[in-house]
C-alpha cells in the first residue's frame, strides 16, 4: 500500500463519514479544517478508518495523532503485519 | 490565600516579582519554588507534606516509566495512576459514600471531617496527564527533582489550574525569558482578570445570595429565579475565568505561556461548543484521557461521552447535584450527536442561541444547589410550579440599582477586548499609537485602583473554583 493509496482511501472515509463529497484531504489536514471533526466525531472517523484498512488504533494515536498525514503513516506501519493487534488498554 | 486579596496583590505579588528578577537566572527556579510553597503553605498548611510527597512519588514513576526497562514503565503507570485517584477519590469522596450507605442502609458509620486539600483535584490531575503522556512517548520524564517540584507547585496554577500540561511548559521549566511585551501583557491580564473578580463577579455574587440564598427560595417568584440563576452563571464566568487570566497572567510574568482556559464560552451556537469554551484545560484533558479508553467496544462512543460526563460531574465534587449535572450535560451533548451538525446548522442561529443559553442556564442551577431540595424548589419556581407569583418588587429594585453592572458583565461576555486590541495593532500613525497605548494603560491603571478600593472596603470572596 503507497502513500497515495491510503490517501485515497482515506478521503473517501473521510467523506462518509463527514457526509460531504467536497472533503478533500492532504497530509497537513487537522481537526480545524474541517467543520464537523470535533472530538466526539473523532471516535466515528476512527472507527470508520479501522474498519476500512481492519486495523486498530491504539488509544495514544487517537488521542494524539495531529493530523491526517500522522494517520496515515500509522496505517501505513500496521500494514505490514497481518495478525490485527489486540486493542491494549491505555497503550 | 486568593489572587484576589490585597496582601497577595500588594505584597506578595510584587515582592515575589522582585526577587525572581533580582536573582541570578540560575536561581530563579528556586526562587519561584520557594513563593509557591510560601503561597501553598498560607492557604494549606497541613496537606503541603501531600502535595511534596505527591510531587516525589510522581517523579518517581515518571522516571521509571521513561528510562524502565521490561515492565517497570507498566508498573510505574499504573501504581502512579492508582495513588493519584486513589488519592483523589479516597479524600474527596469517602464522606459521601460513608453518607449514602449510612442513607441506604440506616447505618451508623461515622463520615470523617477534614477539609480538602488545597487544590487536590488540580494538582493530582496534572501528575496523571503528566504520567500519561510519558508512557506514552508524548514527552520524556523531568530528569531533575527541582524542576519536577517547580511544574507541580507553581504557585499560579496550583490551587485551581488551569490543568497545564507538562508538555506545555517543558521548556520553559528549564530555561525562559521574559521579554517587555510578556512583562506588560502579563500584568495587563492581571489586573483584567482582577477587575473581573473583584468588580464583577463579587458584585453578582451579592445578587446571587440575594435571589438564591436559604430562606429566598420558599416563594421566590418566577422571573426572580431566573434572574437569580442567570446572575449565577454570569457569575461563575467572571470569577473562574477572571481568576484564569490571572493565573496566565503571572505565568507570563515568570515567561511561561499557559494555554487559554476560556474562550468566550457565552458566544457559542449550541452547548456542544460550550464546552469547547468554558473550562478548556479540565475538557482537553477528559477528552485526551478519557473519551477514548477503549473498554466500550461497539458503544465506544456513548460510552465514553457518558463516562466523561460523570466524571466531569464527580470531579466538582462530592454530591448528587454535580453528578445529576454531568449526566444532564452527557444527555444534552448526546442529543446535539445524534442530530448531528449539519440538522443543527439549519435551524435559525437565533432559535439556537435561545436555545443553549437556556439549557445552559438550567445547567448552572443544578450545579450551584448542592442540596437537591432546595434544587428542586429553585426548579419548580422557574417553571412555574412554585409558590410565588410571576414577579416582584425585590426583583425590580434589585435590577434598578443594578443596571449598569448587569450591563458591564454582559457586554464584557463578547471579545471586545480582543477586538479593540487587535485594531490598535493595525494602526500605522506612530503618535496615533502611542496615544492609544497610553489610554490603554491608563484604564489599566485605573481598573487596578478601583479593585484596590473594592477590596480594601468588603471582605473579597474567596474563588468559586477553590471548593473542588
Amino acid at each position: 500500500m503507497t502513500h497515495e493509496e491510503i490517501m485515497e482511501r482515506l478521503t473517501e472515509v473521510f467523506r462518509e463519514v463527514f457526509d460531504d463529497d467536497t472533503i478533500s484531504i492532504n497530509d497537513g489536514t487537522t481537526a480545524n479544517d474541517i467543520d464537523e471533526w470535533d472530538s466526539i466525531e473523532h471516535i466515528n472517523l476512527i472507527e470508520a478508518v479501522e474498519k476500512e484498512f481492519s486495523m486498530n488504533f491504539q488509544m495514544r494515536e487517537v488521542s494524539s495523532m495531529k493530523n491526517v498525514g500522522e494517520m496515515a503513516d500509522i496505517i501505513m506501519s500496521r500494514a505490514g503485519s497481518a495478525v490485527k493487534k489486540k486493542r491494549g488498554f491505555f497503550r | 490565600m486568593a489572587f484576589s486579596n490585597l496582601f497577595f496583590m500588594f505584597l506578595f505579588l510584587p515582592i515575589c516579582v522582585g526577587m525572581y528578577f533580582i536573582a541570578n537566572p540560575k536561581y530563579r527556579n528556586a526562587v519561584l519554588i520557594v513563593f509557591s510553597l510560601i503561597f501553598y503553605a498560607w492557604g494549606d498548611a497541613v496537606y503541603i507534606w501531600l502535595l511534596l510527597a505527591c510531587c516525589c512519588l510522581n517523579f518517581l514513576f515518571g522516571k521509571m516509566i521513561s528510562f524502565g526497562k521490561g515492565s517497570a514503565p507498566k508498573f510505574g503507570l499504573w501504581a502512579g495512576l492508582i495513588i493519584n485517584i486513589g488519592l483523589l477519590a479516597g479524600i474527596k469522596y469517602t464522606g459521601f459514600f460513608i453518607e449514602n450507605i449510612n442513607a441506604v442502609f440506616n447505618t451508623n458509620m461515622i463520615v470523617p471531617k477534614y477539609h480538602l486539600p488545597l487544590g487536590l483535584s488540580f494538582f493530582t490531575f496534572r501528575a496523571i496527564s503528566y504520567l500519561v503522556d510519558c508512557y506514552w512517548g508524548k514527552v520524556k520524564a523531568e530528569r531533575s527533582l527541582s524542576t519536577f517540584l517547580l511544574y507541580m507547585t507553581l504557585f499560579p496554577i496550583t490551587t485551581q489550574g488551569p490543568i497545564v500540561r507538562y508538555e506545555t511548559v517543558a521548556l520553559e521549566l528549564h530555561s525562559r525569558t521574559t521579554t517587555a511585551v510578556d512583562f506588560s501583557e502579563g500584568l495587563g491580564r492581571i489586573v483584567i482578570g482582577l477587575a473581573k473578580k473583584v468588580l464583577i463577579a463579587d458584585q453578582l455574587g451579592s445578587i446571587v445570595d440575594q435571589f438564591l440564598g436559604s430562606g429566598s427560595l420558599e416563594h421566590q417568584s418566577v422571573l426572580g429565579a431566573w434572574y437569580g440563576v442567570i446572575m449565577y452563571a454570569l457569575q461563575i464566568y467572571f470569577d473562574f475565568s477572571g481568576y484564569s487570566d490571572m493565573a496566565i497572567g503571572i505565568g507570563r510574568i515568570f515567561g511561561f505561556k499557559f494555554n487559554e482556559n476560556f474562550r468566550y464560552p457565552f458566544m457559542c451556537k449550541d452547548v456542544t461548543e460550550f464546552w469547547q469554551r468554558w473550562h478548556i484545560s479540565l475538557g482537553t484533558f477528559f477528552r485526551d484521557y478519557v473519551l477514548y479508553i477503549p473498554i466500550f467496544g461497539k458503544r465506544r462512543k456513548f460510552g465514553g461521552l457518558f463516562l466523561v460526563w460523570i466524571l466531569t460531574g464527580l470531579w466538582h465534587g462530592a454530591s448528587w447535584n454535580f453528578l445529576i449535572w454531568g449526566l444532564y450535560y452527557g444527555v444534552l451533548l448526546a442529543i446535539e450527536m445524534i442530530i448531528g451538525k449539519k440538522t443543527m446548522k439549519k435551524i435559525p442561529i437565533a432559535i439556537r442561541h435561545i436555545y443553549n443559553k437556556i439549557v445552559i442556564v438550567i445547567g448552572f442551577c443544578i450545579f450551584y444547589f448542592t442540596d437537591l431540595s432546595e434544587l428542586g424548589q429553585c426548579l419548580k419556581s422557574m417553571f412555574f410550579m412554585g409558590s410565588g407569583s410571576f414577579t416582584d418588587s425585590l426583583l425590580i429594585s434589585s435590577f434598578k440599582s443594578n443596571v449598569f453592572l448587569i450591563i458591564a458583565a454582559v457586554i464584557c461576555c463578547f471579545p471586545i477586548l480582543e477586538n479593540i486590541k487587535k485594531r490598535v495593532l493595525t494602526i500605522k500613525d506612530k503618535s496615533t499609537f502611542a496615544v492609544v497605548q497610553n489610554v490603554g494603560t491608563l484604564i489599566c491603571m485605573a481598573l487596578l485602583i478601583i479593585s484596590g478600593i473594592f477590596l480594601v472596603n468588603a471582605t473579597s470572596r474567596p474563588f468559586l473554583y477553590l471548593q473542588f
